[in-house]
C-alpha cells in the first residue's frame, strides 16, 4: 500500500492552452449536471458540450502492473454492446466519476483489455465495489471508469484489482509474450471532499458538436494511450484505411514478433482515433488480402499487445506485395464505453480497402 | 445484542442467526416460544443414521415441482484443531460426543437440524500418511484470472441448517458450550473443548427472505428491486432439480471414504446496482440463463414457471452464435458446458444460500461433487475466457453474471462418511 497526497491535478492537467483555440464559452464550477447533448451529433468524433479536469488520487504498483486512480464529476457515458451504444445517465446518488489507468511500468504502455474492478472504502468500511468499464475519452484516451456513489467527505481507500489479460481474446508478443497472465491489486488512500471536487475545472465549449477533438491531457504522472506515430511504427507503413472515423494504419513487418510460431510476413493494423491518435481497442477485425484476382489471405486479425507495435490487430501472411489490396472488415466495433464526443464514432464501420 | 424490536418474528430470528450468541437465542426464543412449537427430537442411537452426511434431499422440503428447498437458516462454522500435529483419541471422543448430542437432540430434518462436518487438505497434512490417491482434494486456489480470494485452510467446516432459527442457534450454542441442554438433551461435551471456531458465517435461502433483508443492505440498490417471491438476491430461482447432480452421483463409492463427497465453498460478494439499474429484465434473463431464454420468453418473474429444469441444455451449443448475435452469453449456459458428464449427467450438486454477514449482500456457495476437479472445470467454463475472442464478451462484462459477483473466499473440504466423522486419519480403517 502506498499513500500519496492528493495532487491537485485539475488545473495543471487539462490542456487549457489547447482548449483556448476551441473557444471557451464559460468557465464555472459544476457538480453533477451536464448540459443537454447537442442536436444532430455527427457520426464522427466531435467536440463535447463541456470539458472537465480531474483530481489525481495517486498511483501504485499492482503486481506486474502500474495503476493510477483519479476522479472527476460524475459523467454520462455510453456503454457499447455489439453495435449499440446505450447511455448511462448520471444517477442522483453518484458522487464522482472514478477512473483508473493500467500500464506496463517498463514500457509505459497503457493496457486495455484487462478486467478491472474497484473497491471503494471509507474509514475501512465498504462503500462500493464495481467492475468498471474500459472507456475512451478525448482528453484521457483509453482508461477504465464508472460513476460511484460516495459516502460524504472523509478518508477513503481505493483498491484497484487488475484482471489478467484474457489470453483467448488477446495475444501478447515480443517482450510481452507470457506477461499479464496474473491478476494484481493495489490500494491507494486519499482524502475526498465535495468542496475539493467542486474546485475541479469545468468548462463549456461553444464549438460543441463540431467535428474534431479536445487535446489530450498532459498528465505528468501518467502515460497516455497514444498509438505510435506512423514513422515510429515497426515495419513499413503501407497505407491507411478509414472507417467509422477511425484510422487503421497498416504496417508490414518482415517477420512476426517473437511469440508467434509461424513464418511469413506480419500484417499489423494499428487502429487509432482521428485528431489525437489514441488506441482504439477491442474490435473484431478481419482482413482479406487480394493479389490480382486471387485471394491470398482471409482471416481474423488477432487483438495483440506488443511493446513495439503497441496495441494492434495482427496476422501472419505469406507475403505482401506491392499493389496488393487489403480489405478490412470490422465484424464487431470497438467494445469500449465512450465519453461524450466519441459515442457516435467507431460504431457504423463499413468495410474499408487500402492498396498496399 | 441490539436487534430492532419491530421486526416480524421470522425476520427477527433470521437476524438473530446472523448475530449469534446466547442473547440472540433467548431473544429469538422469546419471540417463538418453544412450548407452542416444539422442535422434533433426534434418535436414541445415532448409528442408525445414514452414512452420507450430506444426504439431505429426502430430509428437507420439496416444492410442488420437485425441486429441493434447502433449510431457510444456515450457519458455517470454520474450525481449527487446538493442538498441532495429528489429533488424539481424546480429541476424537470430544468431537464424536458433541456431534452425538446433536443427533439425539434434533430430528434429522428441516424441522430439526441437518448438518455435516468436512475436513480440509490442510487438516490431512497433519498426518504422515497421504489421502488415498483417488481422493481428489487439492488445496483451494484462485479459479479465475481476475480473482484473489482469501483461501480457507482451517481444519474443518461444520455446516448446520434448519428451517428453525431457534434450533440452529441452540445447536451452535451446545457445540460452543454456551448452554448445557440442547432440545432437552444434556450437553456432555462441547465441541470447542477440542476445536476453536475460527470463522462463523451465516445465511438464509427461500422465497421472501432476500426481499425482506434488502433494505439498506450494501450491494443492493436503494430502490429495493429484489422481488418478494425470489429466493435469492439476484431475483431468480436456481438449483432446479433437473440441473443438479443427485446425491448418489456425487458420492465417492469405494475406498475408506466411500459414502463421502468433496465440498467446495466459495463466499461471493454481490454488487447488484448495475444488475438491476443498468440492465432491464430481458437483459438479466440473458445474462443469468441464455439470450435465447429472453428471446423466446421462457422465463417469467423469478423463473418458477421453469418447473424443475431451467432448460439450459438446449442452448449450450449455441453459445458462440449467441455471443455474436446478442453480444452476451448466459451464466447457466456457460457453466453447463462443463457440468455434464459424457452420459449427460449433471456433475455438481450446488447448495448455495444468501448472506447479509457484515451488512453486505453475499452468497455462500457450497458445491458437492465426487472430486474438486469437477468444480474447478465448471468454474473455468463459467469464466468464459474462451469466449473473449469475441470482443463483445469481455472478461467480466456481457459475460454471464461475472460483472456483479466478487469471490472473497474459497475452501475445499472432504465430507467424510459419518463413520469417520470425528477427526479421521487419511487412511481410516
Amino acid at each position: 500500500m502506498k499513500r500519496r497526497n492528493v495532487l491537485r491535478a485539475g488545473a495543471g492537467l487539462v490542456g487549457t492552452a489547447g482548449l483556448a483555440g476551441c473557444g471557451l464559452l464559460e468557465t464555472e464550477q459544476r457538480s453533477v449536471r451536464s448540459p443537454p447533448l447537442v442536436e444532430d451529433r455527427p457520426d464522427a468524433v466531435y467536440y463535447p458540450t463541456h470539458v472537465e479536469g480531474m483530481e489525481m488520487v495517486g498511483s501504485a504498483s499492482a503486481g506486474e502492473y502500474e495503476v493510477a486512480a483519479m476522479y472527476s464529476y460524475p459523467h454520462r457515458f455510453w456503454t457499447v454492446t455489439g453495435s449499440e451504444a446505450n447511455i448511462t445517465e448520471i444517477q442522483s446518488g453518484d458522487a464522482m466519476h472514478l477512473m483508473a489507468t493500467v500500464w506496463d511500468p517498463e514500457t509505459g504502455l497503457v493496457l486495455p483489455e484487462t478486467g478491472l474492478d474497484v473497491v471503494l472504502r471509507k474509514d475501512g468500511e465498504l462503500v462500493s465495489e464495481e467492475v468498471i468499464y474500459p472507456m475512451l475519452s478525448q482528453p484521457m484516451g483509453f482508461h477504465y471508469g464508472a460513476n460511484f456513489e460516495g459516502d460524504g467527505d472523509g478518508s477513503y481507500a481505493v483498491e484497484i484489482n487488475v484482471g489478467a489479460v484474457p489470453g483467448d481474446g488477446v495475444r501478447t508478443t515480443g517482450d510481452f509474450d507470457g506477461r499479464f497472465a496474473e491478476p494484481g491489486s493495489a490500494t491507494i488512500e486519499f482524502d475526498y471532499s465535495e468542496a475539493t471536487k467542486n474546485e475541479i475545472s469545468y468548462e463549456e465549449l461553444d464549438n460543441a458538436g463540431e467535428t474534431g477533438a479536445l487535446e489530450p491531457m498532459d498528465m505528468e504522472m501518467l502515460p497516455n494511450s497514444t498509438a505510435p506515430a506512423q514513422t515510429d511504427l515497426p515495419g513499413e507503413v503501407r497505407g491507411t484505411a478509414t472507417t467509422g472515423d477511425a484510422n487503421l494504419v497498416v504496417s508490414v513487418l518482415e517477420s512476426p514478433p517473437a511469440g508467434i510460431e509461424a513464418s511469413g510476413q506480419y500484417l499489423a493494423v494499428s487502429a487509432r482515433t482521428p485528431h489525437n491518435r489514441m488506441i482504439v481497442p477491442a474490435m473484431s477485425l478481419a482482413g482479406t488480402l487480394t493479389r490480382g484476382d486471387s485471394e491470398v489471405f482471409a482471416d481474423t486479425l488477432t487483438r495483440t499487445l506488443d511493446p513495439d507495435l503497441n496495441y494492434h490487430y495482427g496476422a501472419v501472411v505469406d507475403s505482401v506485395e506491392s499493389g496488393d489490396t487489403l480489405s478490412l472488415q470490422v465484424e464487431t466495433p470497438p467494445q469500449v464505453a465512450r465519453h461524450e464526443g466519441y459515442e457516435t464514432a467507431f460504431l457504423d464501420m463499413p468495410d474499408a480497402e487500402v492498396t498496399l | 445484542m441490539d436487534l430492532p424490536e419491530d421486526l416480524p418474528r421470522r425476520e427477527f430470528c433470521k437476524a438473530a442467526v446472523a448475530a449469534g450468541g446466547a442473547s440472540a437465542l433467548s431473544a429469538c426464543l422469546g419471540r417463538a416460544p418453544r412450548a407452542k412449537n416444539p422442535v422434533p427430537s433426534g434418535v436414541e442411537d445415532p448409528s442408525t443414521l445414514p452414512d452420507r452426511q450430506y444426504a439431505w434431499n429426502d430430509r428437507v422440503r420439496t416444492d410442488d415441482r420437485g425441486n429441493t428447498a434447502l433449510p431457510r437458516h444456515q450457519t458455517l462454522l470454520y474450525l481449527t484443531l487446538d493442538r498441532s500435529g495429528p489429533p488424539t483419541t481424546g480429541d476424537r471422543e470430544t468431537v464424536e460426543t458433541a456431534l452425538r448430542t446433536l443427533d439425539r437432540a434434533y430430528e434429522r430434518s428441516n424441522e430439526g437440524l441437518v448438518y455435516s462436518i468436512a475436513y480440509s487438505p490442510s487438516y490431512f497434512e497433519r498426518f504422515d500418511a497421504d489421502l488415498p490417491e483417488d481422493i481428489d482434494l487439492p488445496q483451494p486456489r484462485r479459479l479465475s484470472p481476475f480473482e484473489e480470494p482469501t483461501l480457507d485452510t482451517q481444519d474443518a467446516l461444520l455446516h448446520l441448517a434448519s428451517d428453525r432459527a431457534d434450533a440452529l442457534l441452540e445447536a451452535e450454542e451446545a457445540l460452543t458450550g454456551e448452554r448445557s441442554e440442547a432440545n432437552g438433551i444434556t450437553v456432555e461435551t462441547k465441541l470447542t473443548a477440542a476445536m476453536t471456531v475460527d470463522d462463523r458465517r451465516t445465511g438464509f435461502v427461500g422465497a421472501g427472505m432476500p426481499a425482506e433483508r434488502q433494505h439498506g443492505l450494501n450491494g443492493v440498490p436503494d430502490s429495493n428491486p429484489v422481488p418478494e417471491e425470489s429466493p435469492l438476491f439476484m431475483g431468480f430461482k436456481a438449483g432446479f432439480a433437473g440441473n443438479q447432480a443427485t446425491e448418489d452421483y456425487v458420492t465417492i463409492d469405494s475406498g475408506p471414504f466411500a459414502g463421502g463427497t468433496t465440498k467446495h465453498v466459495a463466499n461471493i460478494r454481490q454488487r447488484l446496482d448495475d444488475w438491476y439499474v443498468e440492465q432491464d429484465y430481458d437483459e438479466r434473463v440473458m445474462e443469468m440463463f441464455s439470450p435465447a431464454h429472453a428471446e423466446n420468453g421462457l422465463v417469467s418473474g423469478v423463473g418458477a414457471n421453469l418447473g424443475a429444469d431451467s432448460g439450459i441444455d438446449e442452448f449450450v451449443d449455441a453459445i458462440r452464435e449467441h455471443a455474436s448475435e446478442y453480444g452476451r452469453v448466459g451464466h447457466a449456459q456457460k457453466a453447463a458446458r462443463a457440468n455434464r458428464d459424457e452420459a449427460g449427467n449433471v456433475r455438481l450438486l450446488r447448495r448455495h444460500f444468501e448472506s447479509t454477514d457484515d451488512d453486505i449482500a453475499s452468497l455462500h456457495f457450497p458445491s458437492l461433487q465426487r472430486g474438486i476437479t469437477a468444480f474447478e472445470e465448471v468454474r473455468e467454463a463459467m469464466n468464459g475466457q474462451d469466449l473473449t475472442d469475441n470482443p463483445a464478451i469481455r472478461q467480466r462484462v456481457n459475460n454471464g453474471i461475472l460483472e456483479y459477483i466478487f469471490t472473497e473466499h474459497r475452501g475445499n473440504f472432504l465430507v467424510v462418511p459419518r463413520r469417520h466423522r470425528a477427526l479421521p486419519t487419511p487412511r481410516p480403517a
